[in-house]
């Protein structure tokens, strides 16, 4: 079983410092924890929520019930209050009403010697109180956050934690709550992910532009690189960030850049820049809903076309989107290894859902295992940067050890000077295409889950944990249904894929409007006619939602 | 498969320049100014954009990244910030840097990032045939300016002063043994520096010709002191019939690459995995 609890305010009201609290203090209790969040492109007031889902067994998205609503303003009660299950309670710092608790938290907060600030600790001991929980990971949690300030702070925390669970022990035990088990693994979100993930992958120069939903990933490797010895450049526009990062990897080091839609377009030259001159350019791409500025902190994944076909002219690339928090780990780093194998550019699709995703999951290595740059220890007098060969791959030196590095955006020789002898041309653009063959060969193979069914959810990126819920839902009512998930959508392997599919019914789930996944696996020849179950509201699908509509959908 | 040539990869045998073209004179200065440096030819990085100045690094024996056009800025930023044993420095135009590039250029100087920076400045777009560029002189007529030039120019070396750059000095290509002074002291700086070199194009610009530039370019005084800011400022707007050259201002701050931590242990290139 599991439950939801919804906590709603307006920006800097502390919605997400309470639900950061909850996330870490319930996983520390023994419980599965999945927290997710919709915010409002603004610093003050709107609507922002905050979503914590309790589970006894894994959580892998949010669904839209909540069991228990808290809310810090009347705004946020009218904007929130159908959310509230059947059944549900909302607690509410303001008037008590019928399936609503009062509960003042400021003047509690004062009440208990603390700030107003610490209404936040007021909400989640109340929230304990009313799930019937044990203090005592609460406490942990609020002594560990404040760990590094005066002794005292925590202390007046845990005392308006106290007060609030005391203000509605009238009530304790009236939200149901799973049963814990043994506290394990570590709360961690979709960005520190990617962000850990790509330094220890070794990652060395990080140069972007701040951009939602991609902006939580930049921070993190700010904040770890002295740790991991990068340098963290926050850079004019995307276009100096890519070509940074161009620069650094033709001087030899892994480097990546950080943007959404807005930004990557502005990147589209400096893409094909990589694919030209066959550098090992990362870019982790955080989707939002568009065209143009579109709905900046809201999810979506409306740029997998774009990221495929961006930059000017044909050259190989390619794209990974990983679903749940271990592939993320997981495929950033092969992002790296596969930009480096192939000398050519990479990149990571994710979006706003998945970057502010939390859940607590099995530890993630963070010791540092650099990846294979692929360089020639020795390069030969001779050497020569784009030397023509069967796999298109050329021996990559390094500009400063020996031979002379030459690389130009024009099309170039072997010798890398530019060139406008056409045969050469024509030589050179085939030994970079030739690459595609290796790569699709390395094409990452799209998953069952749980096993090939007469229907099938097919789905990529952020989608598979609702989609999975949904399979669960489906398959409980006794359905014959699976999911399908791609972690990698560009190159797609057709040949591949298509055994997997026939004789199915195909259901594409996607964040967007046009089923750009489906389109993607027709053009490669691995799909024919498919239904689709689309969402582009700028929220993310939920188990439940996917269910009922395929439940709708599918049916034959 | 391409015939395998044993011998190194060196420069390109032949240029695209017209004859009489300005940038032959800063190609032999260059070479002139990297021997006189003393360079070791293996670190030296040249980087450029696209242009017919941006051209220039396959024209010598160097490591090379002839990036995209405005461009030549951040590529260097980065293969600097890889690898800050190179000797980075740029060749490009005018269009290029002041032009597409010019938002790099103005965050370039902000950094102090240890790159040289040599403006090839013809006050036109040479490759695509004509047009202004942001130095073009007011009514300077273009097939596509067809009744003159009406923006101001941009006065890069008051720019770069006004943005704290450390090293702001201008040549030509008229004047070769003081433009390779400035080239080596441009190099010998640590920290980012601007050389802007005025430059004859034979072919697009008939305003701004070899006469035209010997007749106005004047040494800066002896005594003139390029730590004097306002002194500075003043002199980079000169421009008519006189135009000051030699190095307008010189200031000491940290570079970019000193304030890296992640740097402290040796170029990040060389020292990746160990
Ligand atoms: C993105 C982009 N826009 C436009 C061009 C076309 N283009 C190439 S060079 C150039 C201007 C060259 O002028 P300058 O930098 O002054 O160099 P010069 O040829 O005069 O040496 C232009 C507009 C391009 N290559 N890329
Ligand atoms: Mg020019």
């Amino acid at each position: 079983m599991d439950t939801n609890i919804r906590i709603c305010g307006e920006a800097g009201q502390g919605v997400q410092t309470t639900g950061d609290l909850l996330t870490h203090a319930l996983a520390a209790a023994g419980l599965h924890v999945c927290a997710t969040q919709g915010y409002m492109s603004r610093i003050r007031g709107g609507v922002n929520s905050f979503d914590v889902r309790i589970g006894d067994a894994e959580v892998l998205g949010a669904r839209v019930p909540a069991e228990l609503l808290v809310v810090f303003t009347r705004e946020a009660l009218d904007n929130c209050r159908s959310s509230v299950a059947e059944g549900g309670l909302v607690l509410f710092d303001g008037q008590a009403d019928d399936g609503v608790i009062a509960l003042e938290m400021a003047k509690a907060a004062a009440a208990a010697g603390g700030s107003a600030l610490m209404a936040n600790a007021v909400a989640a001991g109340a929230v304990y109180a009313l799930l019937g929980l044990d203090l005592g990971s609460l406490r942990a949690a609020l002594s560990k956050q404040f760990a590094k300030k005066d002794e005292s702070v925590a202390r007046t925390n845990i005392a308006c934690a106290e007060k609030g669970a005391e203000l509605v022990a009238a009530r304790r035990g009236a939200v149901k709550c799973p049963k814990p088990g043994q506290p394990f693994g570590a709360v961690v979100s979709g960005s520190e992910t990617v962000g850990l993930a790509a330094a220890v992958a070794g990652v060395k120069v990080v140069s972007s532009y701040p951009m939602t939903p991609s902006t939580g990933v930049f921070t993190w490797l700010a904040g770890a690189a002295d740790r991991y010895g990068i340098v963290v450049e926050q850079a004019e526009d995307e276009i100096a960030a890519i070509n940074m990062v161009c620069g650094a990897t033709y001087a030899g080091v892994p480097a990546m850049t950080t943007t959404s839609g807005g930004g990557f377009a502005l990147m589209a030259e400096g893409l094909s820049l990589a694919g030209m001159c066959e550098l090992p350019a990362v870019i982790l791409l955080s989707q939002r809903p568009a065209p143009a500025t579109g709905l900046p902190t809201r999810t979506g994944q409306e740029d997998l076309l774009f990221a495929a076909h961006a930059g000017h002219g044909e050259f190989p690339r390619a794209i990974f989107a990983p679903g749940s928090l271990a592939q993320a780990y997981d495929l950033t780093r092969r992002a790296f290894e596969t930009a480096h194998r192939w000398q050519t550019p990479a990149m990571i699709l994710i979006d706003q859902f998945l970057a502010d995703l939390q859940r607590n999951v099995a530890p993630m290595d963070e010791t540092l295992r650099p990846i294979d740059r692929g360089l020639l220890d020795v390069p030969p007098a001779d050497y020569r940067r784009y030397a023509v060969t069967k796999n298109g791959v050329s021996p990559r030196a390094i500009p400063g050890a020996g031979p002379f590095v030459i690389t130009d955006s024009d099309e170039h020789t072997a010798d890398g000077h530019l060139t406008e002898d056409l045969a050469v041309r024509v030589e050179q653009q085939d030994k970079r295409l030739r690459k595609c063959k290796g790569m699709l060969a390395e094409f990452l193979l799209p998953e069952f889950y749980p096993a090939p069914a007469a229907e099938v959810l097919a789905c990529w990126g952020s989608t598979w944990g609702p989609c999975r819920e949904a399979v669960d839902l489906l398959r409980a009512a006794g359905r014959d249904v699976c999911m399908l998930h791609f972690g990698q959508v560009w190159p797609i392997d057709g040949r591949r894929v298509k055994p997997m599919v026939a004789g199915r019914k195909v259901t594409m789930v996607e964040g967007n409007a046009t089923a750009q996944l489906g389109s993607v696996l027709k053009g490669a020849g691995a799909l024919g006619r498919f239904k689709a179950i689309l969402r582009y509201d700028g929220l993310p699908f939920t188990g439940p939602e996917i269910a009922e509509r395929a439940a709708g959908r599918v049916k034959s | 498969m391409s015939a395998r040539k044993a011998e190194p990869v060196g420069r390109m045998n032949e240029t695209a320049w017209c004859p009489g073209c300005g940038n032959h004179a800063i190609l032999k200065t260059l070479d002139a100014a990297v021997a006189e440096a003393g360079l070791d030819r293996r670190k030296l990085m040249l980087v450029s954009g696209i242009g017919q100045a941006a051209k220039l690094p396959h024209y010598t024996d160097a490591n090379v990244f002839n990036g995209l056009h405005g461009r030549a800025l951040p590529a260097a930023t980065g293969i600097k910030l890889a690898n800050h044993e190179l000797e980075v420095i740029i060749t490009s135009g005018d269009g290029d840097m002041y032009g597409e590039g010019g938002n790099h250029f103005l965050h370039a100087i902000r950094r102090n990032i240890g790159v040289k920076c040599f403006v090839h400045d013809n006050q036109v777009y040479g490759l695509t045939k004509g047009q202004a560029s942001p130095t073009s002189e007011l009514g300077f007529v273009t097939k596509i300016q067809t009744h003159g030039v009406v923006s101001v120019p941009v006065s890069p070396l008051a720019l770069a002063i006004v943005e704290n750059a450390t090293f702001v000095a201008r040549s030509s290509a008229v004047v070769p043994e003081h433009l390779q002074k400035m080239m080596v002291a441009a190099i010998r700086h640590k920290g980012f520096a601007l050389l802007d070199i005025l430059q004859p194009c034979v072919t697009f610009n008939k305003v701004n010709t070899w006469q035209w530039y010997k007749q106005r370019v004047k040494e800066l005084p002896a005594g003139y002191d390029p730590a004097n800011r306002a002194l500075a400022l003043e002199t980079a707007l000169k421009w008519g019939e006189e135009i000051p050259i030699g190095i307008i201002y010189r200031a000491e701050r940290k570079t970019f690459e000193e304030q890296q931590p992640a740097l402290a242990k040796g170029p990040l290139a060389l020292t990746y995995g160990k």
